[in-house]
């Protein structure tokens, strides 16, 4: 065999092994264990703290905003989608106290005039309705009413 | 909310999906197909030489094979700086996947380049590389002797062999520089929920518009490095690839006569919607830029450049029109596909807009930089590896020297 094609050879082999090497540095040894992922992600994924609590477990202490939500407007929105993540809050209750985010702007994320969205929905204008009051001054979050 | 996203969801057409608003797949992902087709193009008109045995297209030959290089090496770079995360390109190769269609494109890329492009113009240039080895001092000819491998056997066997090889890499090449661009219609191809991208007939467009382009290219980058180094262009050689330009233009128009021809005949879902979009959305791009400008008046100068009632100096500006607006031409109809592709609602009821960013990464800026580097790349090549028809220095100082012999 000619010197050129062994030489040509030889650094198509070297280039294959240095793929090969960097591959085995990037590629984590639990790739492909149950499927086309990372293996140790399950573990990892299951062992995350559970953060949220869903809507039911707020009915055992707050009855009142509990039951109007269930009739009201908003009842497809979950409690947590207002109030955060309250696991943390639901196993002890009197330790913690839940935030809620009660700017225009947060109420605007749903429902500030967006051109995309059904011609039924609910919209406003954040910059001229209310007259930058903040939206809970008029409007029961827990059972809104609107025109 | 982004201000892009912003100004996109003011100019919404009728009722589109929310991930529909903003087209994801900018101008980059236009000039991704346009590049990648300059290469295959490029390659088919140096195994014009090769295969074919058209020898009036030999001035062009090594321009074409550096033209394909200079373009593959910059073809990724559309993609990658279209990703959130470019350090994790490599990620689709490490870990390939048969659903994954852009890895298949990374292992047909890595061949194509490994395989066919660097050991056809290594072998094909070794006789050069070694008589430049021995001739050239300093960093050039360190390069050179590097290039040479430890091998300076440039006897009539050892060429005959290189020469023989070349034909073969070449061969093998044909269908690889098909299938790189095919593969990159087959990608759009098969997006089934996708009317205007969804047809088995998108490779084999994507192939001769990519033929189309890459001649185009090549015919003017001949024509433009002639006047450059003051030579005198090789008018068979220009007519030929101006004829081959033609005879792909035509059969590039008629597929896409045909696919639009299939599309309206079987009244699918969403044809209404896709001639809306080529009827108004897409009015300036497809019609007027794209079926007009960039195939219709090219073919329209390739033809009357053939009757033979021009003289060269004529069809010369004839062929630089023809090339320019066929270049043109193919940009317009990737951009058709991608940009178009993503404006129709899956809807079928509704259109977005395209907002072309000049800044940012995803911006005209980036995509004209990314298309200008294969040309700086060419250059650098070009330097390095003349790839010019006249006989290099010791050639014609061999030549020189037998004649001296002979009158002595």
């Amino acid at each position: 065999m000619r010197k050129i094609h062994v030489r040509v050879a030889m650094v198509y082999i070297v280039i294959a092994i240095i793929f090969l090497i960097v591959r085995s540095f990037i590629v984590p040894p639990s790739f492909g264990e149950y499927g086309w992922y990372r293996g140790d992600s399950v573990s990892e994924i299951m062992n995350l703290s559970v953060k949220h609590a869903g809507s039911y477990s707020c009915s055992n202490c707050h009855q009142t905003e509990y039951k109007a939500w269930t009739t009201g407007k908003h009842s497809t929105v979950n409690c947590e989608s207002c109030h955060g993540p309250l696991k943390y809050h639901v196993d002890d209750p009197g330790g913690s106290k839940v935030e809620v985010n009660a700017t225009r702007e947060f109420c605007g994320l749903c429902h500030n005039e967006n051109p995309s969205r059904p011609e039924g929905f609910p919209q406003i204008n954040l910059e001229s309705h209310g007259n930058g009051f903040t939206c809970v001054t008029c409007h029961n979050p827990h059972y809104p009413w609107f025109d | 909310m982004s201000e892009l996203l912003w100004q996109a969801l003011q100019q919404v057409q009728g009722y589109v999906y929310p991930n529909e608003i903003e087209v994801n797949w900018s101008i980059l992902i236009v000039f991704y197909p346009y590049i990648t087709g300059l290469v295959a193009g490029a390659f088919i008109v140096a195994s014009l030489e090769r295969v074919f045995k058209v020898e009036a297209v030999k001035p062009t030959y090594r321009l074409a094979l550096l033209t394909a290089l200079a373009f593959l090496l910059a073809a990724p770079l559309p993609l990658v700086a279209h990703l959130g995360h470019p350090e994790r390109a490599l990620e689709i190769m490490f870990t390939p996947h048969l659903s994954s269609a852009m890895a298949g494109f990374g292992f047909v890329y890595a061949w194509y380049l490994l395989i066919v492009l660097l050991l056809e113009i290594g072998y094909d240039y070794r006789k050069d590389v070694v008589k430049w080895a021995r001739t050239k001092r300093g960093l050039k000819g360190f390069l050179y002797r590097l290039l040479t491998m430890g091998d300076y056997d440039i006897s009539k066997e050892a060429l005959k062999k290189d020469e023989k090889l070349v034909g073969i890499i070449t061969v093998i090449g044909l269908p690889s520089a098909a299938f790189l661009h095919g593969y990159v219609g087959f990608i759009f191809g098969s997006v089934k929920a996708n009317p205007w991208w969804s047809s088995p007939l998108m490779p084999i467009i994507f192939l001769f518009s990519a033929m189309v382009s890459g001649i185009a290219l090549v015919l003017l980058i001949y024509m433009a490095s002639t006047k450059l180094r003051g030579k005198k262009l090789d008018m068979k050689c220009t007519d030929t690839l101006a004829g081959y330009l033609l005879y792909t233009y035509v059969l590039d128009l008629s597929l896409e006569f045909m696919e639009i021809a299939h599309l309206v005949y079987v009244q699918e879902e969403g044809i209404d919607a896709i001639l809306t979009l080529i009827n108004d959305r897409l009015f300036l791009s497809f019609i007027v830029i794209q079926i007009f400008l960039g195939t219709i008046v090219p073919i329209f100068l390739l033809v009357m450049a053939k009757t033979g009632l021009f003289r060269a100096t004529i069809r010369k500006i004839f062929y630089i029109f023809a090339a320019l607006l066929a270049m043109i031409g193919v940009l317009a109809m990737r951009w058709n596909v991608v940009i178009g592709g993503q404006m129709l609602s899956k809807s079928f009821r509704g259109f977005s807009t395209y907002i072309l960013p000049i800044f940012g990464i995803e911006g005209l800026l980036t995509a004209v930089a990314i298309f200008i580097l294969p040309f700086v790349l060419l250059f650098i090549f070009v330097k390095v590896l003349p790839p010019w028809e006249e006989p290099p220095i010791w050639e014609s100082t061999e030549h020189q020297a037998v004649e001296g012999n002979g009158e002595g």
